[in-house]
C-alpha cells in the first residue's frame, strides 16, 4: 500500500499564464473604463476543460490556459469584454425565462441560446481598440439585421445550421443558464450572490449615466435600461383605461344606492348590489402624416379590446379623426367600420373639443398620438389617457432654426409609450409586439385605415 | 306527506366499500415528506411579517401561495384564517349596516363578520386576505381599511393578528386594477414566483421545510445603530430619494421611496440584521419597500460601509483586512489612495505601499494598477521609493505591456 494516491499526468505540464491574462484585462479596461467593476468583479479559474473562455452566472471566469497561450493580448481583450457582456447583459436569466415560455431544452437550444446571446454582443462591441477576432460570430452570417435583442434573433432564425458549425462554441452557463460539468455551481467559492451581481451592474450602469460621453450610444440605452424595465404597453394601456372607466361611472362594482336581491332574506341588514354601467370611451386619433398606418391600426385594436373587455356595448366607444381639425364623430361597432381621414398637422385640442361636445359626454377620452401637437391648456372635465407612440429623440441643436421639441403630455393624464417593439433588456416576455395586429390588417376592413388616408 | 327512500346495497361487512379503497388511495397520494430548504422568499416574508408591515404578495394564481401561509402560521403558532377577497362584498370588510328600531336616535351600527370576531376572541392570528385583485373596487377599498388601519367595521384587529394580502399581478388580473401611490406606499411588495425544482420534487413526495429566520436578542441594539447609520448615511448623500412620487406609468402601483417607505425600510433592515439572514433576503425586501431603484443604491451603498475605513488601514497596514472580490477590494485600495491624497505624509504614503504590497500577494496584480499609479504619482521628490515597491514589479510590468498593446491598437486604426 502506498500513502498517497497514484496521479495521472494527463493534463499539459505548465500553468495559465496569468499575467499575460491580467495584461489583457488592463487593456479592456483601458479601453472601456466604464466597464472596469465588472470586469474587476470576475474571479478567475484556470480550467482544461474548458475550450476558451467562458463565464458561469456566479460571475467566475473559466480560463483555458492553451487559449491563453496562442491568442494575442489584444484579442484576450475583446474576449474578456464579450464574457463580461454576456453577464451584464444577464444572458442567463434571459434565456432560461425564454427556455421557459418556449419550452425548449437540451444541448441543441443551449447552443442556440448561445449564438443569439453572441450575436446581440457581438455587433457593437468592437472596435476602438478592442479587434474584432475573424472567427467572431456576428449576425450577418446569417443575413440577419445588426442591433437586435437575443430573443429577437432566436425569434427570428432557426439557427440551426449555423449551430452544426459552431458546435464549439461555448461561453458558459452565464450566457444561456445551462449548468456546464466543469463550473463550480451556486455553492462554490467566489461566486456572486443574485444581490452582489445586481450591484455590481448597478454600479456599472451608474458609471456609465454618471458620464454618459465616455460610453457608445448601446451601452448609453443598457444603461438606462437595466434597471428601468419598460413594461408592455399593452397592458398599460389596458390598465389605464379600465382604471379611467373604473373610477368614472364604474364597470361593475357593488354600491348601495341599489338595495341586493340577498337583503330579502336578511330583513334588517342593507346589503349591497353589483351593478354594471358601461363605460362611454371616445377616442381621439391623431391621423397626421407623422403617425403611421400600422401604429395606428395597432393601436384602435387594442383601444377595441379593451373596450370590449370592460364592457362596452355596442355604440360606447366612439372614434375622432384627428388632424389640424377634428374629423366626425363615429360610433365604434366593429374594428373594420373605423374610417380614419386626414393628414397633414395635427392639433389635438379640437380633437379634445369635439369629444367633449358630443352626446353623450364621454367619460373616458383616450388620445393616441405621437405627441407632436399643442395640448389643451385646462384639464377636460373627463379622464385622459394618452397613448404616446414613440419617436427617437432627435439631438438638440439649437443653431438649427427648424429645430422643435414638442410639448409634454400634460400632468393631468395618464401617459402609456407605445412601441412597436420591445427593446428592453431585462423583459419578461421578450417578443414582436403587435404581430396579431398586423395579422388584423391583412384583414378586408381594416384597408380602409390606409386608403382614406391622403 | 313526501318520504324520501334511501335503498342501501347489502355488502359484505369484512369487502372495504369503493370509496374507502378510494380514500385510502387518497390518503396514500397526500402523504409526503419534508426536507430542510432554505427559500428567500419565505424567509422575506417572515421577516416582513415578524415587523408587523402589511405585506402584499403578488403572484399569479396557483403557485402554492397559501400552502406557503399555511406553514408560517404554524412556524410563528399563529391560528391562520384565509379570506378570499373576491366572493366577498364590501360590507363583509367594512361592517353590515343594520338599521335597528330607532335609527336616527341610536345610529346604524355596522356588524362585523363572524371570522373577524372569532380573530379578535382568539387574540392572536394570521389573517391572509387573498385574491385581492379580483375583488370588485369597493371591496378592495373596504379591504384595505382592514389592512392599513386594522379594523372591521367597529371591531378593532388586536395588535398580535399579522395580516397578509395577495393579488395576482396586473398583467394577469381580470381587471387591470392596480394601487394608488400612497396604497403601494404602506405595502411591502413580494413577488412570488414558484421554483421549479421545489414544485418537482414536492410532486414527488418531499416538500420543502424552510427554516425560518429567527431574532437573536443580543444583536437588537446593534441591528438598530447599524440601521439608523445606514439609513440615514445614506439619505445624506441621496436627499433626492428621500421622496420621489412615481412619475412614469411603469412605477404605478409600486413601492416608492417616502419618509414613510424609507422608515418601514429602517425596520425592516434592523430586523433583518437581527435575523442574520442573506443579503439576497434584505433585497428582495429593501427592493420591495423603497423600489427597485432607490432599493438597489441602498444596498450599493450597504456594500460601500462594509469596506475597511481607509484611515485604520493606513494606520495599522501590515493588519489590513481586504474584501476578496476584485472590484471592491480595487475600491477600498482607491479609497485608501485618496485618503493619501487628502493628507499626504511620508509615514501614510509609505503605508499606503504596505498595504498594496499586501493586496498583491492574494490578488490578480492588474486590480492594482490604478491605484498603485496614483500612489506614486503623490510622492514628494525627497520621499525615497520604499522597499516594497519592487514586489509590485509585476504590476509595473503588466501596466507596460497593456499600455503597449492600447497603443498598437490605437496605431493599427
Amino acid at each position: 500500500m502506498t500513502d498517497t494516491p497514484p496521479t495521472l499526468h494527463t493534463g499539459p505540464t505548465h500553468r495559465l499564464d496569468t499575467a499575460k491574462l491580467l495584461t489583457a484585462r488592463m487593456h479592456a479596461v483601458k479601453v472601456r473604463p466604464y466597464l472596469a467593476d465588472a470586469l474587476f468583479a470576475l474571479h478567475v479559474v484556470e480550467d482544461w476543460a474548458v475550450p476558451t473562455m467562458a463565464v458561469d452566472m456566479h460571475w467566475r471566469c473559466y480560463v483555458s490556459p492553451g487559449f491563453v497561450d496562442r491568442t494575442p493580448v489584444e484579442e484576450l481583450a475583446g474576449v474578456w469584454v464579450h464574457e463580461v457582456c454576456h453577464l451584464l447583459r444577464d444572458h442567463h436569466g434571459r434565456s432560461q425565462r425564454y427556455a421557459a415560455e418556449h419550452g425548449e431544452h437540451g444541448p441543441g437550444e443551449r447552443l442556440r441560446h448561445n449564438i443569439a446571446a453572441d450575436f446581440e454582443i457581438n455587433d457593437d462591441i468592437y472596435g476602438d481598440g478592442l479587434p474584432q477576432p475573424t472567427d467572431a460570430i456576428v449576425p450577418s452570417l446569417m443575413g440577419l439585421p445588426e442591433g437586435l435583442l437575443m430573443e429577437q434573433y432566436l425569434n427570428r432564425a432557426s439557427l440551426s445550421d449555423l449551430a452544426r458549425d459552431l458546435a464549439w462554441l461555448e461561453c458558459g452557463s452565464g450566457a444561456d443558464g445551462h449548468q456546464r460539468p466543469w463550473e463550480l455551481g451556486p455553492d462554490g467559492a467566489n461566486g456572486l450572490t443574485r444581490q452582489q451581481r445586481d450591484a455590481v451592474r448597478f454600479r456599472v450602469a451608474e458609471g456609465i449615466n454618471g458620464r454618459p460621453g465616455t460610453a457608445p450610444d448601446g451601452w448609453r440605452r443598457w444603461a438606462q435600461r437595466v434597471f428601468h424595465q419598460p413594461q408592455p404597453w399593452r397592458h398599460l394601456l389596458g390598465a389605464a383605461v379600465r382604471s379611467a372607466v373604473g373610477t368614472a361611472g364604474g364597470s361593475q362594482n357593488h354600491s348601495y344606492r341599489r338595495p341586493s336581491r340577498r337583503a330579502a332574506g336578511v330583513p334588517k341588514v342593507v346589503l349591497p348590489r353589483l351593478v354594471r354601467q358601461p363605460p362611454k370611451v371616445c377616442v381621439v386619433i391623431d391621423t397626421s402624416g407623422s403617425v403611421s398606418d400600422t401604429e395606428l391600426g395597432i393601436a384602435l385594436v387594442e383601444v377595441a379590446a379593451i373596450s370590449r373587455a370592460v364592457g362596452g356595448r355596442r355604440g360606447s366607444v366612439s372614434v375622432i379623426s384627428c388632424d389640424a381639425a377634428a374629423g366626425v364623430a363615429a360610433p365604434l361597432c366593429q374594428e373594420e367600420d373605423i374610417e380614419l381621414i386626414g393628414g397633414g398637422g395635427t392639433d389635438l385640442r379640437s380633437g379634445f373639443a369635439r369629444a367633449m361636445s358630443s352626446r353623450p359626454r364621454p367619460e373616458v377620452v383616450v388620445a393616441l398620438t405621437d405627441g407632436h401637437t399643442p395640448w389643451p391648456a385646462t384639464q377636460p372635465p373627463c379622464k385622459t389617457v394618452v397613448g404616446l407612440f414613440r419617436r427617437p429623440v432627435p439631438a438638440v441643436d439649437e443653431d438649427n432654426p427648424h429645430y422643435y421639441q414638442p410639448d409634454p403630455p400634460p400632468p393631468w393624464a395618464r401617459v402609456v409609450t407605445i412601441g412597436l417593439v420591445l427593446r428592453t433588456l431585462q423583459h419578461r416576455q421578450p417578443r414582436v409586439i403587435g404581430v396579431e395586429a398586423f395579422d388584423m390588417l391583412q384583414q378586408p376592413g381594416f384597408s380602409g385605415v390606409a386608403q382614406h388616408r391622403r | 306527506m313526501n318520504s324520501i327512500s334511501v335503498s342501501i346495497p347489502d355488502l359484505p361487512t369484512d369487502e372495504p366499500t369503493p370509496l374507502a379503497i378510494a380514500d385510502d388511495l387518497l390518503s396514500l397520494l397526500k402523504t409526503s415528506t419534508t426536507e430542510p430548504r432554505s427559500d428567500e422568499q419565505l424567509e422575506a416574508l417572515s421577516i416582513a411579517v415578524a415587523a408587523d408591515l402589511p405585506v402584499l404578495l403578488w403572484g399569479e394564481p396557483g403557485i402554492g401561495k397559501t400552502a406557503v401561509l399555511t406553514q408560517l402560521a404554524a412556524s410563528l403558532e399563529l391560528p391562520l384564517t384565509t379570506v378570499i377577497a373576491s366572493v366577498h362584498e364590501p360590507s363583509d370588510f367594512s361592517g353590515l349596516p343594520i338599521v335597528g328600531d330607532d335609527p336616527e336616535q341610536r345610529g346604524v351600527p355596522m356588524a362585523p363578520p363572524r371570522w373577524a370576531v372569532e380573530l379578535v376572541k382568539a387574540g392572536r392570528g394570521l389573517l391572509f386576505l387573498d385574491e385581492l385583485s379580483t375583488a370588485t373596487p369597493a371591496v378592495q377599498a373596504a379591504l384595505l381599511r382592514v389592512v392599513l388601519e386594522r379594523r372591521v367595521g367597529a371591531l378593532r384587529l388586536p395588535p398580535d393578528v399579522r395580516i397578509v394580502a395577495a393579488a395576482n399581478p396586473r398583467a394577469s388580473a381580470a381587471d387591470g386594477w392596480d394601487l394608488t401611490p400612497p396604497l403601494a406606499n404602506r405595502f411591502v411588495h413580494l413577488h412570488w414566483a414558484h421554483d421549479q425544482e421545489v414544485v418537482v420534487r414536492g410532486l414527488g413526495g418531499v416538500w420543502p421545510r424552510a427554516e425560518l429566520p429567527s431574532l437573536d436578542r443580543e444583536r437588537l441594539p446593534e441591528a438598530v445603530s447599524f440601521a439608523r447609520r445606514a439609513i440615514c448615511g445614506f439619505l445624506t448623500v441621496r436627499p433626492k430619494l428621500i421622496h420621489q412620487l412615481p412619475g412614469a406609468e411603469t412605477q404605478r402601483g409600486r413601492a416608492w421611496p417616502s419618509p414613510r417607505s424609507w422608515e418601514a425600510a429602517m425596520t425592516l433592515l434592523a430586523f433583518a440584521t437581527a435575523a442574520r439572514v442573506s443579503r439576497d433576503v434584505l433585497a428582495l425586501l429593501i427592493r420591495g419597500v423603497v423600489g427597485d431603484g432607490a432599493g438597489i443604491e441602498l444596498l450599493a451603498h450597504l456594500d460601500r460601509m462594509e469596506l475597511p475605513d481607509p484611515e485604520s488601514l493606513l494606520a495599522d497596514p501590515t493588519a489590513a483586512h481586504l474584501p476578496v472580490r476584485g472590484d471592491l477590494r480595487r475600491a477600498a485600495l482607491e479609497a485608501m489612495v485618496s485618503a493619501v491624497q487628502s493628507r499626504p505624509t511620508r509615514q501614510r504614503w509609505e503605508a499606503a505601499w504596505v498595504v498594496l504590497a499586501q493586496a498583491l500577494e492574494t490578488s490578480a496584480a492588474d486590480l492594482l494598477v490604478t491605484p498603485a499609479t496614483a500612489l506614486a504619482e503623490l510622492r514628494h521628490e525627497d520621499w525615497e521609493v520604499p522597499d516594497t515597491i519592487e514586489q509590485l514589479s509585476e504590476v509595473v510590468s503588466i501596466t507596460q505591456r497593456a499600455s503597449q498593446s492600447v497603443r498598437t491598437m490605437g496605431a493599427s486604426r
